[in-house]
This record gives structure tokens, C-alpha cells and sequence, in this order.
């Protein structure tokens, strides 16, 4: 018990406690990096801040309870055979069910929020996530940039080579989510934010990148041997260079868009143009 | 059975033959005996996937460290570790302790079904051994996770041997589960003895009944959901192709058992704690009814609640299942305050039996507070497959079931074997186990929030993730440490241990197993005892104590 909280003090000051960290509850990334991503850290903070107030009451009522009623040395006898307390098991049945209720509607709330699909985002972009890279095709744009797989084994400098993805910034986002092969998991860390990709059929996520930056991106479901080598970087900059970026891809020839026809589940609907309806 | 036999087993160094000692373990239908099966098995399975755990640990312990030669070998470790923990490890234990404890709580001699029993065991032992088997072929073991979402699953991206045998084994381990269900329920409803009505039986015993309630709720769909995948690796189906919205199929067909299968684990553990809060705190359990209706409401939420585990598909209702999960905070709740309220106004000792109770109760509290967190489908998008999510279930489950079992072991080991295993040696056992455990897991939360996945061979150094891996690796090895007091305190026990023939060691016992003899007798009583309230042990022992019912009924008696 001791160890518990000796260990939650030494992370908090091995973790580096600046007051910023501290009040976004830890979350990765600065505030506003995203759209959403306010209201998520909002809703972290004030729904640790109840649970601790709620686990340190329970903590503190069980070490009180075994500490005022130990058994002294040389006790004897036998305690009052109390079986129940009406009033006591009412309330910590009831107030319980208020917090919950209550942390539901705030939940549903920012739930909504985050999830709510925007009619004419600003720029479109299509991801088709593959064992064990991803493709981005910036729609709008109609280019495309093939990923392939990263190679690193404990080195650093790896992560600058990593398959990237140019996001402009202030803009409104549609990102389409789909596979080619198993289910993979489109996850930005920073976005606070991730969404399962699977073979037959798309995922949606809605978002306005506010911040210009390089974030960390990892495919989050289980996806074969090479899982944790199908890492990305999201980069968001200013619409200059989001456009030098789409001329270069033009440049380079990848005009076009990647689709559905190289999945490799058999018989997906649409995916074979000779059995397609 | 002959005199002569009975003088010979009763003699001081007699020795049964060995054949016929194994003879007796392989075709016994004793309860007891079938228990003592399940409970050696599970830990020998909780022993082999500790050691696969400490090597995905070691992996983990900087980047791009090679432990394992291959990732398919790393992924069929964790695959095979959580496979094992849960299934042939924390089910079965349930088993264990259902086997050896309800007939005795309820004054049976036996379960419903003592052959049915038997074949249960079994199947659980033939279908793990299938199950693990993989690791013998040549591409080796499942590798594709314990949930085996298609269409990973499939033999297009899993083709060996290994996924096969996997799913059979399974599937085959899962009836022995569910025979074992029906054999419970069966029990506890047409074999209590005189007396012993529903609202009298034990904590453990209602949660015995109602986890295997949930058994032959979840399972079936499980049996069910590994044939069709069976049926696709094996025969050509197409029951879990993405065409056919498989891949969806397979997570609702999975969770609609995994989650029920979740309290599965933890609903006996807790009926443990609940004997053994009251014995040590020489109190009856306090508010046993609302405890009942708190197991009943969890059993029935967690029917209701598996989507959860889906909130980042897209494809499910988020206010639905965001709800239903947050409510079951509440009969949980209620658990604990239960717990602290039993121990409140008592007169509370430390030994090792309480010591674990009262480790799972610190632990369960904190993965109670993050699983409020994971409910809400705003903070798991982030969460969701990350180290928060497996810390999270590491408190729960491990919290519970780990600390449980080691309560549950110091507690009856004596009506067992008739030994009481090493106080100092437990107190010690604990303490490393407590530290070892938080050491590992707690700093797995913050792993998860700065964005580690979980099921990942390596990381990048630019991550951050390094020291934090490290504590865990370390705390892991401690924990492994810890299980050597405990292998020496059941050695030791068994060559020096006093023996005790005490019907109740501990002497504040309220359960019907401590007014039998210790070791347990073969048929559990020799007669039959008197119950007036749910603690017959305790009015026997103390009768000033007892209501004045089961007093005069006592008096009447004598």
C-alpha cells in the first residue's frame, strides 16, 4: 500500500511535474493541437479529479477502518455482531448512481461532440492501411503516397523516415479509414483520437488540425508479425508547403488514387470489376 | 471398506503403491479430489504463462531488443499468455474453488453430477493441452492475439498448424467450462442441506451459483463463435469473411462472451474475499443482502456491456454501452463499501489470509477508477489498445484473481491438507507480490497515455517509452521473486508442517466448512449440522453469539 503511493510520487517527479503537464492530467501533446482535443483533456481532468476524490475516500475508509479497529494484543471477546446498515448501504448505493449519471452526461456530451461528422470538410483524404504500412490519398488533390514498411531495430534517427502524412493547418479534415488486408487501427497521439480500420468496409474521423507540427502516428490493433513497425508521422503545416507538398507528390507521378482492387480478402464487394453488379 | 485396509492406511509410514495412487487421481469423482486437480493445473498453467510474461517483459525492457528471435514469436507469446491466464488459468481456478468449497458450504456430500464433474475436468485438461500444443508445430503457437479478431485469424494471415489447434482446444477446454456450470447450479439448487436457504448460503456459494449462470450464458456463443472460425481455417467457410461484415461479426460473437467471461473471474474471487473479510475481522459479513443483489446486478450488466470493448470500430452505439458499463460501478461499489463496512467495528487481525484480501482490495479500488475512465467512449478513443488498457485489466483481473487465489489457498489450505502453510513465510510472499505487482503495472497506465500500443515487439528510442519499460521489467522480476516463498512455504509445509486437526484453525470460521473435520472427510460430514443463520459454524463455535433462533435450535440439539 505504501509502494502504491510512493509509486504515483516517483512518477510524478520522474515524469518531470511542470504544472502545464499537470493540468492537461498528463496528456500527451500541447493544448489545441486539434479541435477536439480541448475538450478531451476537460473531460480526463475533471473525471480523474472526481475519482480520486471517490478512490481516496475508499482508500482512506478501509486503512481507517483496519487501523482504529485492529485487534489490540490481548484483546478478547468478540465485536458487536452488526449485520447491516440501512441508511449507510442507501447512500453509498445512491451517490454513486448521481456520479455516474452524471459523469454519463458529460461523456455523451463530448462523445457527440467529437464524433459528429462535418458536411464539407476542406480537404478529403483517403487511408488504406496495409500489412504493415499505409497509404494516403490526398483526394482533393488526386495524388497518392504508397508507404512501406519502417526498418529500425533500436537505432535512433529511424523515426524521420517514416511513411508521412501532410495535413494543412486550420483546415477542416475528412479522413476515410479502410484496409486491404486485416483490421488496423489509425491512431495520432496527440489527436487523442483513434479509429479502427477494416477490410470491406469505412471509417470516418472528423477533425481540424490547429497546431503545425510533427506528431507520432501508430496502427493500434493487432495486425500480424509486424504490428509495431507500422508507424507514421503526421505532419501539419501551412497551406505553402501542404501545396508544394501535393506538387512534389505530382511531380514524382504518384497522380491517381490507390484503391480497393489490390485487397487481398478475396470477393470483397466491388473489388473484382468482372462479378461487380 | 475392510478393517484391515483402514488400519493399514491409518498406520504412521504406510505408503499406498504408486500405481495405485495414480489409478485413484485419474478416475476420481470426489469433488474434492477433482479440485485439488483443478487448482494444480491452473497454477502450473498461471507458472508457465508468468514465464512467457516475464519474457515479454525482458523484450520490452529497451528498443529493438531481440529476446525472442522473430515478432510472429513475440506475438504468439502474449497471444499464449493471455490465453492461458484467462482461460486455463483464472476459469479454472473458479472451477478449483467451486469444486472443493460449495458442496462442503452448502452441507452436500458431493456435487449433482460427480461423473459429469470428472469429464469436465478433462476436457479442460485434453483441450488446454491441444491448445498449447501449438507451440510444438513447426510455425508454432496462435498468433494472433486471444480475441483472434478476424480476419487475422484466418488462414490467409495465420496459416499454421498452431491457430488450428487453438481453436479446438478451446472450444473443447470451453464444454468442460460449461458442464461445469450446469454441474454448479444443479448442486447449489438441489443440494443444500436442511436449512440452508438461499439467503443462508455463503458469499461464495451465491457467487458460485451466479458466475456459472454466466458460464452458461457466455460460453455457448463462444463454443459456437470457435466452430464457425474452425469451420473457416479448416473447411472453407466464409462465416467471418469481411464481405459478409465477418469482421464484425467475429468482435460482437467474441466480447458477448469475453465480457461476461471478465466477471466470470472475478465474481468467485470476490465471493473469497467476502469469507474472508468476516472471519478475520470476527464479524458477519455486513449488508448480505445488498452484496447478493450487487452480484446479481453485476452478472446482469455485464450481459449487456460488451461493445465497450469496440468503441473505436465505429460500428456501435456509444451512448448504449457507455451507460450500462458506468452503471456497473454501482453494485461494485457497493461491493467495497460492503468489504470496508464488514471490517468497520470489528476486531481485525493481519494474518496472511487477510493480508492478500486486503491487497486485492487496494488494487481492485484503482482498476475500478480506470475502468470508469475506459467506459467513456470520449477518453478510450485514446485509450483504446494502448498500456492504460492493459494496466487497467492487469489491476482488475490480476488484483482479483492472483490475490484472491493466494487468500483462498492460506485460508483453506489447512481444511486441504490438514497443514497450515508458513505465517511468516506468507507475510513475506505478500509483501513482494504487492510491491512487485505495483510496480509493474502502475507505471503501464502512464505508458498508455503517452501513446505505447499494446501487442508492440519494440518501440522507437525517439518514443519515450524506455524507463518507463524498465520499471516494469523490473517490477516484473519481482514479482517472479515473489513465487519462490510461496513454491518453498508449500514444500516446506508438506515435509515439517504441524499438523492441525482443528475443525476450525482459524477460530472464527462461519461457513459449514469449519464445522467439519480437517482435513476434510471423504463425504464432507458425518452428520448432518444445524443451520439457523448464514454463519453455522460460527453459532455452533460461539453460541452466545448466535441468534436466538439458532441458539435454541443448537440447545435443542444437545
Amino acid at each position: 500500500m505504501i509502494a502504491f503511493f510512493s509509486s504515483i510520487a516517483a512518477v510524478l517527479v520522474l515524469s518531470g511535474c511542470s504544472a502545464e503537464q499537470f493540468s492537461r492530467g498528463y496528456l500527451p501533446g500541447v493544448p489545441g493541437v486539434t479541435n477536439h482535443t480541448d475538450r478531451i483533456a476537460g473531460l480526463w481532468t475533471t473525471a480523474w479529479i472526481v475519482l480520486w476524490i471517490v478512490g481516496i475516500i475508499a482508500w482512506a475508509l478501509m486503512f481507517w477502518a483496519i487501523i482504529v479497529y485492529r485487534r489490540r494484543r490481548g484483546e478478547t471477546g468478540m465485536p458487536v455482531q452488526l449485520r447491516y446498515n440501512n441508511p449507510i448501504e442507501v447512500m453509498f448505493t445512491v451517490v454513486p448512481l448521481i456520479i455516474t449519471i452524471g459523469f454519463f452526461a458529460f461523456t455523451a456530451r463530448d462523445t457527440a461532440a467529437i464524433e459528429a461528422p462535418v458536411a464539407n470538410s476542406d480537404v478529403e483524404i483517403s487511408i488504406i492501411a496495409k500489412q504493415w504500412s499505409w497509404d494516403f490519398n490526398y483526394v482533393d488533390s488526386n495524388v497518392y503516397y504508397s508507404g512501406v514498411q519502417s526498418q529500425f531495430a533500436g537505432e535512433t534517427g529511424s523515426e524521420a523516415t517514416l511513411p508521412t502524412l501532410y495535413l494543412p493547418v486550420g483546415k477542416s479534415i475528412k479522413v476515410e479509414l479502410s484496409s486491404r488486408d486485416v483490421i488496423h487501427s489509425f491512431w495520432v497521439i496527440d489527436f487523442l483520437y483513434k479509429k479502427d480500420m477494416f477490410p470491406g468496409k469505412t471509417n470516418y474521423m472528423y477533425f481540424t488540425p490547429q497546431v503545425e507540427g510533427t506528431y507520432k502516428g501508430k496502427c493500434a490493433e493487432l495486425c500480424g508479425e509486424f504490428h509495431s513497425m507500422m508507424l507514421f508521422n503526421v505532419k501539419v503545416v501551412s497551406q505553402a508547403e501542404y501545396d508544394a507538398q501535393m506538387a512534389a507528390l505530382a511531380a514524382a507521378g504518384n497522380v491517381g488514387q490507390l484503391d480497393g482492387r489490390y485487397d487481398r480478402n478475396q470477393n470483397l464487394p466491388g473489388s473484382n470489376p468482372e462479378i461487380r453488379g | 471398506m475392510s478393517t484391515g485396509y483402514a488400519q493399514k492406511t491409518s498406520g504412521r509410514g504406510y505408503k499406498k503403491p504408486k500405481g495405485q495412487v495414480i489409478v485413484e487421481w485419474l478416475t476420481t469423482t470426489d469433488h474434492k479430489k477433482i479440485g485439488y486437480l483443478y487448482l494444480i493445473t491452473s497454477f502450473l498453467y498461471f507458472m508457465i504463462a508468468g514465464v512467457m510474461a516475464l519474457v515479454i517483459r525482458a523484450q520490452l525492457a529497451a528498443p529493438g531488443l531481440e529476446i525472442v528471435q522473430t515478432k510472429e514469436q513475440y506475438n504468439q507469446l502474449f497471444t499464449m499468455h493471455g490465453t492461458i491466464m484467462l482461460l486455463m488459468f483464472a476459469t479454472p481456478l473458479f472451477a478449483a474453488f467451486a469444486n472443493i468449497l460449495m458442496p462442503v458450504q452448502i452441507g452436500a456430500p458431493d456435487v449433482a453430477f460427480p461423473r459429469l464433474n470428472a469429464i469436465a475436468y478433462w476436457f479442460y485438461f485434453f483441450g488446454s493441452l491441444v491448445a498449447v500444443a501449438g507451440f510444438f508445430t513447426p510455425q508454432g503457437a496462435a498468433s494472433f492475439g486471444w480475441f483472434a479478431y478476424a480476419p487475422l485469424s484466418n488462414t490467409t494471415f495465420s496459416p499454421g498448424l498452431g491457430g488450428d489447434l487453438w481453436v479446438f482446444g478451446l472450444a473443447l477446454s470451453g464444454f468442460g467450462t460449461i458442464l461445469g456450470g450446469v454441474n454448479f447450479i444443479t448442486t447449489i439448487l438441489t443440494m443444500r442441506a436442511p436449512g440452508m436457504t438461499m439467503f443462508r448460503m455463503p458469499i461464495f456459494t451465491w457467487n458460485t451459483l451466479v458466475t456459472s449462470i454466466l458460464v452458461i450464458m457466455a460460453f455457448p456463443p463462444f463454443a459456437a463463435a470457435l466452430f464457425a472460425l474452425g469451420a473457416d481455417r479448416r473447411f472453407g467457410a466464409h462465416i467471418f469473411d469481411p464481405e459478409n461484415g465477418g469482421a464484425m461479426l467475429w468482435q460482437h460473437l467474441f466480447w458477448f462472451f469475453g465480457h461476461p467471461e471478465v466477471y466470470i473471474l472475478a465474481l468467485p474471487f470476490f465471493g473469497i474475499v467476502s469469507e474472508i473479510f468476516p472471519v478475520f475481522s470476527r464479524k458477519p459479513i455486513f449488508g448480505y443482502k445488498t452484496l447478493v443483489y450487487a452480484t446479481i446486478a453485476i452478472a446482469a450488466l455485464s450481459m449487456t456491456v460488451w461493445a465497450h470493448h469496440m468503441y473505436v470500430t465505429g460500428s456501435v452505439l456509444l451512448p448504449f454501452f457507455a451507460f450500462t458499463t458506468l452503471l456497473i460501478a454501482v453494485p461494485t461499489g457497493v461491493k467495497i463499501f460492503n468489504w470496508i463496512g464488514t471490517m468497520w467495528k470489528g476486531s481485525v487481525t493481519f494474518e496472511t489470509p487477510m493480508l492478500y484480501a486486503l491487497g486485492f482490495l487496494t488494487t481492485f479500488i484503482f482498476g475500478g477508477l480506470t475502468g470508469v475512465i475506459l467506459a467513456s467512449p470520449a477518453l478510450d478513443f485514446h485509450l483504446s489498445d494502448s498500456y492504460f488498457v492493459v494496466a487497467h485489466f492487469h489491476y482488475v483481473v490480476f488484483g482479483t484473481v492472483v490475490f484472491a487465489m493466494f487468500a483462498g489457498i492460506f485460508f483453506w489450505y489447512p481444511k486441504m491438507t490438514g497443514k497450515m502453510l508458513n505465517e511468516r513465510l506468507g507475510k513475506i510472499q505478500f509483501w513482494l507480490l504487492f510491491f512487485g505487482f505495483h510496480i509493474t503495472f502502475l507505471i503501464q497506465h502512464w505508458l498508455g497515455v503517452i501513446g505505447m500500443p499494446r501487442r508492440y515487439a519494440t518501440y522507437l528510442p525517439e518514443d519515450g517509452f524506455t524507463w518507463m519499460n524498465q520499471v516494469s521489467t523490473l517490477g516484473s522480476v519481482l514479482l517472479a521473486v515473489s513465487m519462490i516463498p510461496f513454491l518453498w512455504n508449500v514444500y516446506i509445509t508438506a515435509r515439517k508442517g504441524e499438523k492441525t486437526t482443528l475443525n476450525d484453525p482459524w477460530g472464527f470460521g462461519r461457513s459449514l466448512e469449519w464445522a467439519t473435520g480437517t482435513p476434510f472427510p471423504r463425504h464432507n460430514f458425518t452428520s448432518i449440522p444445524i443451520v439457523r443463520s448464514e454463519s453455522p459454524a460460527f453459532d455452533l463455535n460461539h453460541p452466545e453469539y448466535a441468534s436466538a433462533e439458532a441458539r435454541a435450535a443448537l440447545e435443542k440439539k444437545s
